[in-house]
C-alpha cells in the first residue's frame, strides 16, 4: 500500500519551528503539489517522509506501516533532490544501475532495466556520457530515471524544475505527469510555483510558515480559497483583495471599500454569513474574472503588461491596487480610467482580523 | 526529441568553450610580471641541481684542494655512476628504504582513513581527541626518535607493557637486535605520520558531497557501499596527493630513525639517507654523493609525475 | 547620446560561433531584452558590450563611436550582477559611491550623485544599513544605483531574477520595469523566461545558435513570428505547429480534425501556426462533410483563469487555452476550429509566410 498518512506532524530545529502540527493524507496513486513560498516547511516536510529527518512529534504512515525508525534506506521511496545529486563520477549508464547494483540485481537484468528507463526519458543516445558535464536538462531526466528504476510505491520530488530553464520546464512537466500516469505511483511534489501545482497536481497542500493553508484540488483552492493567504498564492496574478466595511444598502448588503466606492450587492447566501462577521472584511475577486463594465470600480490604470496571450493590467495604487487580466485587443493604456467589475458569483469576502474566509450559507 | 537534441548540442559548445577567451595583451603583461619570480624560483630549484649534476661526474671532495667551481679538474668520466651500480650496500639500503616504504605508507594511510572516517561525524569530547591526535605530528622528529630509543630499551615502557600483558618477563631486544631493530623504526614513523595522512583525508572526506550520499543511502545503497561506490572514488585526488607526499618524504626517513639507531645495528636499519649521510660525513666522497643522491632524486620524480598524470586525469577538464 | 549599435558582430570560441553576424541598434532609453535558449549567445553578447570580450568580426558601437578596442573601464556601461555583489561589509552608500571613489571622482560631485540616484531609487532612507539588513527587492536596488551612479551610457542585467521564487519575479519584473521607465536610462536585459521578456522589454530579439532571428516589440514578434523557431519561442503553452496539406476549401492538418477555410492560404506554405489561444474548442456533432472531423480530448488541466485542453488530433497533439472552466472531458469528442485571420503560414525553410 502507498497511501501516506501525516499525523500531527511536527518539526523544531532548536528554536525554530519548520513545521506546526501537520495532518495530511495522501491517497495511494495520488498526486499531491505540497506549494508554498520558500521556508514555509515543504521539504521539511517532504524530507521526513523520505526518513532523511527525523519528526520531533507525530506519525508518518505508509498505508498501515508506521514509519517511525524505518531508515531511509529501507522506506522503498524514490527521491529527486533539487541539485539533482547525481553521481558526477560515473557515466549515466552507472547512475542509472546503481540502485538495482546495489540491491545486487543480475548484470543482464539491470542492462534491460535500464535500457528500457533510457528508452521513455530519452536518455538512451547519453548512456556512456559522463555525468558531470551534462546539461540541467539532461541531469534532471537522470535524476528521475535513476529514482524510477527501482520502481518505487512512493516518489517524492524536491523542487526538481526550480534549476531548468523556463522552456524546458513546460517539457519537463508533460514527462512527469506520463510517468506518474504510466507507473501509477503516489508522488509528493514540492514546489514554490503554482502553475506547477496547478498543472500537474490532483490535488495541491497549500503550506505557509510551517501550517498547512488549504488542501484540494486545483480547482477548489482556486475558486474557493480557504484563507487570504492561498487566495493570494493561487492564481497568476492572485486574487485581489480590497479593505471594505459591509453596509447595507436598498438592493441587498454590499461592502463600502471607501474611496473606491461602494461594490454590487452581495449574493443572498453570501450576504448572509458576512453579516455576521464583526469586523472589516476583505473584497476579494480574481483578475481573469474582472470584465470591463458600465458600473463598478472605477481606476486608473498605471502598468499595462501585454503577455502573448493575455494583458495584465495594473490599477489604482497602494492599498487599492488591483490587476485585471483581459484579452489583448482590450485597448488600455496608461493613465486612462477603467471600469471594472466582477462577475457576482466570483466575489469572496474574507474576515480582514483572521484572514479567513466567509463562506456561504 | 527536440529538446534532446538542443541540449546535445548544448555540451558540444559547452566543451568548445574550455579555453576562456582572454587578450593576448594580458597573458603576455602577466608573463612578464611574473618573470622575475619565475626566475628566482628556477636559479632556486635549478643551481644546486646542476652543481650536483656537475659535482657528480667528478672526483672532488671539500679537501680535495681545489674549489668546486675548478671541479672539473678532476672529472672522472661517470665512474662515480658505474661505482653505484656495483656498490651492495647501496643496494641494500635501496631495499631496505622499500622495504620501510611499502610497510609505512600504506598503513599511515589505512589507519589515517579509519580515523577520518571516525572524524566524519560528531561524537563526544571530539575536539580533544582531534588535538590529541595531532600530537605526534607537532613533536620534533630528533625528540621523538630520542623518545623511540627510550621507549624501545630492554627495559624499557614497550617490554614493560607487553610483560604486564602476557603475563611473563619480555625482554626483547628491539634496537639491537637486527631484525626488530626495522620494525621498531617503522612503528615510530607510522606514530609519526598517521595524524598527515589523518588530516589530509579528512579534508579529502569531507569534500564529499553530502547529497550524493544521501541519495545512494535512499537508492539502498549500505555504509559499505556507499564508501566504495562514492566516498573512496570522490577522494581519488586527495588520496593520490596524500600518497606522493608521503612516499617521498618517507623515502627520505632519517632524523627519527639515525636518532634511535644510528642505521644500526650494523647496517641492519641503514636507509638511503643514512647511507648517504654516512658516506658524505664519513668517507668524504661528495662526487660519489652526489652520483647517489642525483639517481634518488630521479626515482622520486618519477613518482611524482606519475602522481600528477593520474591526478590530471581524475580531475575534469572546466567545461 | 546612449543608443548601441552592433554591425555584423561575429563572435568564436574555438570552432563555435557563439554569436553570429548580428546586427542590432539598442535605441537610447530603450529597455531592450535579449531571449533564447541557454548557450544561445545572450551572455555573450551581454560581454561584448561590456568589453569583457572582443568581436572576431565586426563592429560594436556605443553612443555613435566604435568602442571595439575600448576596455571595459573606459566603456561607459555597467552591469548589475546576478548575485547583485554587493560588498557586505560596506555600508549601502558606500557600495554606491564604491565606482566613483574608484575613480577618483571630487567627493561634492559624488555626493550629488549619490543623493540624485537614491532619490530616483527611494533608497534614501535605507543607505546607512549594510546589504545584510536589507530585504531582496532592497538591495537589487542599491545594486542598480550602484551601476547608474556612473551615469552610464547603458545598463546590464543578466537574468537577474530567475532565482527567484516565482511569485517574487512577477513583482520585481514590474518593479525593474518601473525603475527603468523613471530612469529613462538604456537596459540591456538578458533571459530565458519568455513572460519576463514580454512583460519588460520595449523591444526584444529572439537568438538561436547565435543568430538574431527577429527584433521587434513583444508584441509584434508574438503576432507575427519571422519563423517557426520564433514562433514557439513565445506563448506559452507553445503554438501548434503542425503540417498542412491544401484540401477542397482551404487548408487542412492533422489528418482532417483542422479545417480553415481560406482561399487565400499561400502556396507554398507547408505547415500551420496555431496559438492554443486562437483554437476553438466545441463539442462534436455530426453536421455533415464540410465539417471537419473529430478529435479526441486526452487531457484537461485546468489552471483556474484557464484551461489547457490537450487534444489529440490525428497523429499530433494539440493544446488549446481556453478561458475559465468549461465543462470539456478526457474522452470527449470535440471540435476543433480557428479563426483563418489568426493562422500562422510557414514555408519550406520555417519561415512565415
Amino acid at each position: 500500500m502507498s497511501a501516506i498518512h501525516l499525523k500531527n506532524l511536527t518539526k523544531t530545529f532548536g528554536d525554530f519551528a519548520a513545521l506546526k502540527t501537520m495532518d495530511l493524507e495522501i491517497a495511494d496513486g495520488e498526486f499531491m503539489a505540497l506549494l508554498g513560498p520558500s521556508g514555509c516547511g515543504k521539504s521539511t516536510t517532504m524530507n521526513m517522509i523520505a526518513g532523511m529527518e527525523e519528526p520531533s512529534s507525530g506519525k508518518i504512515l505508509f498505508g498501515e506501516r508506521d514509519m517511525a525508525g524505518v531508515p531511509m534506506g529501507r522506506r522503498g521511496v524514490g527521491f529527486v533532490f533539487q541539485n539533482y545529486a547525481i553521481f558526477t563520477h560515473m557515466t549515466v549508464r552507472q547512475n542509472l544501475a546503481y540502485g538495482p547494483r546495489m540491491r545486487g540485481a543480475a548484470k543482464v537484468e539491470i542492462d534491460r532495466r535500464v535500457g528500457a528507463i533510457a528508452e521513455m526519458l530519452q536518455l538512451s543516445p547519453l548512456l556512456d556520457r559522463k555525468a558531470d558535464r551534462l546539461s540541467v536538462n539532461i541531469l534532471q531526466r537522470v535524476a528521475i530515471g535513476r529514482s524510477a528504476i527501482m520502481e518505487p510505491a512512493i516518489f517524492l520530488l524536491d523542487e526538481p524544475l526550480s534549476n531548468v530553464d523556463a522552456a524546458f520546464r513546460a517539457v519537463m512537466r508533460t514527462e512527469l505527469k506520463q510517468l506518474q500516469r504510466q507507473f501509477r505511483q503516489t508522488m509528493v511534489y514540492v514546489t514554490h510555483d503554482q502553475l506547477e501545482a496547478m498543472t500537474m497536481a490532483d490535488r495541491i497542500a497549500v503550506m505557509d510558515h510551517g501550517v498547512l493553508q488549504q488542501v484540494g484540488t486545483p480547482l477548489e483552492v482556486y475558486n474557493n480559497p480557504a484563507n487570504v493567504f492561498v487566495a493570494r498564492f493561487i492564481g497568476a496574478p492572485g486574487m485581489n483583495l480590497l479593505k471594505g466595511r459591509p453596509a447595507e444598502s436598498d438592493r441587498g448588503l454590499v461592502i463600502d471599500l471607501g474611496p473606491l466606492g461602494v461594490t454590487p450587492p452581495l449574493p443572498d447566501e453570501l450576504a448572509s454569513s458576512v453579516r455576521a462577521v464583526r469586523n472589516d472584511v476583505l473584497y476579494g475577486f480574481r483578475p481573469e474574472q474582472v470584465a470591463l463594465a458600465d458600473r463598478g470600480l472605477s481606476m486608473p490604470a498605471t502598468f499595462v503588461e501585454r503577455i502573448g496571450a493575455r494583458t495584465i493590467v495594473h490599477l489604482g495604487e497602494g492599498e487599492s491596487a488591483v490587476k485585471a487580466v483581459f484579452e489583448n485587443d482590450v485597448g488600455l493604456s496608461v493613465g486612462q480610467t477603467a471600469v471594472v467589475a466582477p462577475p457576482a458569483s466570483s466575489v469572496r469576502v474574507f474576515d480582514a482580523a483572521t484572514g479567513l474566509a466567509v463562506r456561504a450559507g | 526529441m527536440s529538446a534532446v537534441t538542443a541540449t546535445i548540442s548544448e555540451d558540444k559548445m559547452g566543451a568548445a568553450r574550455a579555453k576562456p577567451a582572454q587578450r593576448d595583451e594580458g597573458e603576455r603583461l602577466g608573463f612578464r610580471l611574473t618573470l622575475p619570480a619565475q626566475i628566482l624560483v628556477l636559479f632556486i630549484s635549478a643551481f644546486p641541481l646542476l652543481m650536483q649534476l656537475y659535482i657528480s661526474v667528478t672526483d672532488w671532495s671539500p679537501l680535495s684542494g681545489v674549489g668546486w667551481w675548478n671541479a672539473w679538474e678532476m672529472w672522472n668520466s661517470f665512474a662515480n655512476y658505474t661505482d653505484l651500480a656495483a656498490d651492495t650496500r647501496f643496494w641494500s639500503a635501496l631495499q631496505r628504504t622499500a622495504i620501510v616504504m611499502l610497510v609505512c605508507v600504506p598503513a599511515e594511510f589505512l589507519l589515517g582513513l579509519a580515523l577520518a572516517t571516525l572524524f566524519a561525524d560528531d561524537f563526544p569530547g571530539k575536539r580533544i581527541f582531534y588535538s590529541i591526535l595531532l600530537m605526534p605530528m607537532m613533536v620534533v622528529p630528533a625528540v621523538a626518535g630520542y623518545m623511540f630509543f627510550m621507549l624501545f630499551q630492554s627495559g624499557g615502557p614497550v617490554n614493560d607493557i607487553l610483560s604486564r600483558i602476557i603475563g611473563g618477563p619480555v625482554t626483547i631486544a628491539w634496537l639491537s637486535d637486527p631484525n626488530l631493530a626495522l620494525i621498531a623504526v617503522m612503528i615510530a614513523d607510522i606514530w609519526q605520520w598517521t595524524p598527515l595522512m589523518f588530516l589530509i583525508l579528512l579534508a579529502g572526506l569531507v569534500g564529499v558531497p553530502e547529497d550524493q550520499i544521501k541519495a545512494a543511502t535512499l537508492l539502498g545503497a549500505n555504509a559499505w557501499q556507499r564508501f566504495t561506490t562514492i566516498v573512496l572514488p570522490k577522494m581519488k585526488t586527495i588520496i593520490i596527493i596524500a600518497l606522493a607526499i608521503r612516499v617521498i618524504e618517507n623515502f627520505k626517513i632519517f632524523d627519527t630513525l639515525y636518532i634511535m639507531t644510528g642505521g644500526g645495528p650494523g647496517v641492519a636499519t641503514e636507509t638511503i639517507s643514512v647511507y648517504i649521510y654516512k658516506v658524505t660525513t664519513q668517507d668524504l666522497i661528495w662526487g660519489y654523493v652526489a652520483a647517489i643522491a642525483l639517481a634518488i632524486l630521479i626515482v622520486l620524480s618519477i613518482v611524482a609525475v606519475y602522481a600528477m598524470k593520474r591526478m590530471a586525469k581524475t580531475r575534469e577538464v572546466p567545461a | 547620446m546612449a543608443d548601441i549599435v552592433f554591425r555584423n558582430v561575429t563572435k568564436r570560441y574555438g570552432n563555435t560561433l557563439a554569436v553570429d553576424d548580428a546586427s542590432f541598434t539598442v535605441n537610447d532609453n530603450e529597455f531592450f531584452c535579449f531571449f533564447g535558449p541557454p548557450l544561445s549567445g545572450k551572455s555573450t553578447i551581454l560581454r561584448l558590450v561590456l568589453g569583457l570580450e572582443v568581436p572576431d568580426e565586426g563592429e560594436i558601437l556605443i553612443g555613435g563611436k566604435p568602442v571595439n578596442s575600448v576596455s571595459p573601464a573606459e566603456r561607459n556601461v555597467a552591469m548589475v550582477f546576478q548575485n547583485l555583489a554587493l560588498f557586505p561589509h560596506m555600508s549601502s552608500r558606500d557600495n554606491v559611491r564604491f565606482p566613483l571613489v574608484e575613480r577618483k571622482v571630487a567627493d561634492a560631485e559624488i555626493e550629488k550623485r549619490l543623493a540624485d540616484v537614491a532619490q530616483k531609487l527611494h533608497i534614501g532612507h535605507i543607505l546607512h544599513k549594510p546589504p545584510a539588513q536589507l530585504s531582496g527587492g532592497e538591495r537589487q536596488r542599491v545594486a542598480i544605483a550602484r551601476a547608474l551612479v556612473r551615469d552610464p551610457a547603458a545598463y546590464l542585467m543578466d537574468d537577474p531574477i530567475s532565482a527567484l521564487d516565482a511569485r517574487l519575479r512577477e513583482e520585481t519584473r514590474v518593479e525593474l520595469k518601473r525603475i527603468q521607465r523613471e530612469l529613462g536610462k538604456t537596459l540591456i536585459y538578458v533571459t530565458h523566461d519568455q513572460e519576463e521578456a514580454m512583460s519588460v522589454a520595449d523591444r526584444m530579439a529572439i537568438l538561436e545558435n547565435g543568430r538574431i532571428r527577429q527584433i521587434g516589440a513583444p508584441a509584434e514578434i508574438y503576432d507575427r513570428p519571422a519563423s517557426a523557431y520564433v514562433a514557439r519561442m513565445l506563448g506559452s503553452p507553445m503554438m501548434n505547429i503542425l503540417p498542412s496539406v491544401r484540401g477542397a476549401n482551404g487548408i487542412e492538418a492533422a489528418e482532417g480534425t483542422i479545417r480553415i477555410a481560406d482561399a487565400r492560404a499561400p502556396a507554398e506554405a507547408i505547415e500551420i501556426g496555431l496559438r492554443p489561444e486562437d483554437l476553438k474548442v466545441r463539442p462534436w456533432t455530426d453536421s455533415g462533410t464540410a465539417e471537419a472531423r473529430p478529435a479526441r480530448v486526452f487531457e484537461v488541466e485546468p489552471l483556474g483563469g484557464y484551461t489547457v485542453v490537450t487534444i489529440e488530433a490525428g497523429q499530433a497533439r494539440l493544446r488549446a487555452l481556453l478561458r475559465g472552466q468549461p465543462d470539456v472531458r478526457p474522452d470527449a469528442m470535440v471540435a476543433i476550429s480557428c479563426d483563418p485571420g489568426r493562422v500562422h503560414y510557414f514555408g519550406q525553410d520555417g519561415g512565415a509566410l
